[in-house]
């Protein structure tokens, strides 16, 4: 039996989420239909003013329905430390695990010169204008350890240093619990350059 | 070629990557004896995938992969040696290189003669010597291993050899010719023999050389400018980035 014209297009739709297959978006139509009709209102809802009223935060282009985000317009933050990470994702990941009183910037996405994305693309501009614009004592480059990663980090940190600011960049290391044998040679090599003294 | 075929730890290098699919990434792979191939990284980009990590573009590997067709599926990837590191401009050279490569390079075209000259190339940007001059002799070896290599050493139309001290106009179907007349590119010998004995010369010959070999290239590359030429010249220069449309 196929499914009706309604059903077909919900489980199709379902199937723009990261992970969804059509056995899933199957599953997860039924399931909503079946047993749990005010779910499905309310995650239809959510959607719909999720995806009209979630823009950019003015200041570190990170989601927010609000012209600022929380995180930007929180006065007891520092606002002279300034940490850049790739995604919003790694915000919450950033906030979710290490006790940082500063800011954000968000680039969405990095430096590919082979895909086409360049500087402009990933919001740069306007990281001067915040470079320019405010009293910023240190830039945390906490973009992915990758190839465009590091590209962008080095991108960042020479125009903090056109400017005075000092820039750091996360390091990079043995995982917690992980054991030597099994850790992959590039991070094992980054790991021993990066090795510091026992205080 | 298109038949099934297992390689089997085969030298190569990725060139570039992309996600594919949910949890998956498309290589574009330049290996030693295959050329450039396309492959996909099955569950590469899982969270605790061991290839994520491997599979970044300027590693030394060894890569396994089956199937037929235009996409061949990786099998296995193991370091070849020591990791290489580039850093700051020398990632802008090292972009700069496999753009040329994905542009130039057809894919299952073996290249036997251009994979040493690409692994060269990428260890002495990894030393940050001389990086500018590396350039300029991969530049001279691409054309060369692609067929369309320059003619360095002698005039154009069998006039004889290039003199250091000679003055030339470089005509780029022909050679550098000795007199005036036609247009060209200005270039002295000393500049010719210079990229043809792989010795780095002054500061106006590398200029020569530079122009030169941008000259020759455009006429593969086409009009599209390089993406990474771009990238190089605001990481030379770190400028404000330049707005697009302009």
């Amino acid at each position: 039996m196929s499914a009706s014209p309604l059903i077909a297009q919900l489980i199709e739709s379902l199937r723009c989420l990261p992970g969804v297959g059509p056995k899933s978006a199957q599953r997860m139509a039924y399931h909503l239909l079946e047993r749990d009709r005010d779910g499905a209102r309310r995650l239809a809802e959510a959607l719909v003013t999720a995806a009209e009223q979630v823009g950019h935060c003015a200041r570190c282009r990170t989601f927010t329905e609000s012209e600022v985000c929380d995180i930007c317009s929180d006065e007891r933050r520092d606002h002279s430390l300034l940490c850049v990470v790739e995604s919003p994702a790694d915000v919450q990941a950033l906030e979710g695990s290490i006790d940082y009183r500063g800011l954000y910037f968000v680039l969405m996405g990095h430096l590919s010169p082979l895909d086409g994305i360049g500087p402009e693309d990933i919001g740069l501009d306007k990281l001067i204008e915040r470079f320019d614009g405010a009293d910023i004592r240190e830039i945390i480059l906490a973009t992915n350890p990758t190839v465009e990663g590091e590209a962008t980090a080095h991108y960042i940190g020479e125009l903090s240093r056109e400017r005075g600011i000092r820039a750091t960049r996360l390091a990079h290391g043995i995982p917690l619990g992980g054991e030597l044998e099994f850790v992959d040679g590039t991070t094992l090599s980054h790991a021993f350059l990066g090795r510091q003294a026992i205080e | 070629m298109n038949t099934e075929r297992r390689i089997s730890l085969e030298p190569g290098f990725v060139l570039h990557r992309t996600p594919y699919r949910d949890t998956s990434l498309l290589l574009e792979a330049f290996t030693a004896e295959h050329g450039r191939v396309g492959l996909v990284a099955k569950g590469a980009r899982r969270p605790r995938s061991a290839l994520k990590g491997l599979l970044q573009p300027f590693q030394p590997l060894l890569l396994s992969w089956a199937g037929r067709g235009e996409l061949r599926t990786l099998t296995g990837a193991e370091p070849a040696e020591r990791p290489a590191f580039l850093a700051g401009p020398a990632l802008a050279s090292g972009f700069y290189l496999n753009e040329m490569l994905l542009r130039l390079v057809a894919r299952h075209d073996p290249q036997p003669d251009l994979y040493p000259v690409y692994a060269r190339t990428l260890s002495t940007l990894t030393k940050s010597s001389d990086m500018e001059w590396a350039l300029r002799l991969f530049e001279r070896d691409l054309l060369l291993c692609l067929g369309y290599g320059l003619l360095l050493g002698d005039e154009a139309d069998g006039g004889g050899a290039v003199q250091s001290e000679g003055h030339y106009w470089y005509h780029l179907e022909r050679g550098p010719v000795p007199e005036q007349g036609g247009g060209g590119i200005p270039v002295r010998g000393e500049t010719l023999l210079a990229l043809a004995k792989g010795q780095p010369p002054n500061q106006q010959g590398r200029a020569e050389a530079k122009q030169l070999m941008r000259a020759a290239l455009r006429l593969y590359l086409g009009d599209k400018p390089l993406a990474s030429r771009a990238l190089f010249r605001q990481f030379a220069g770190s400028k404000r980035p330049q707005p697009s449309g302009e």
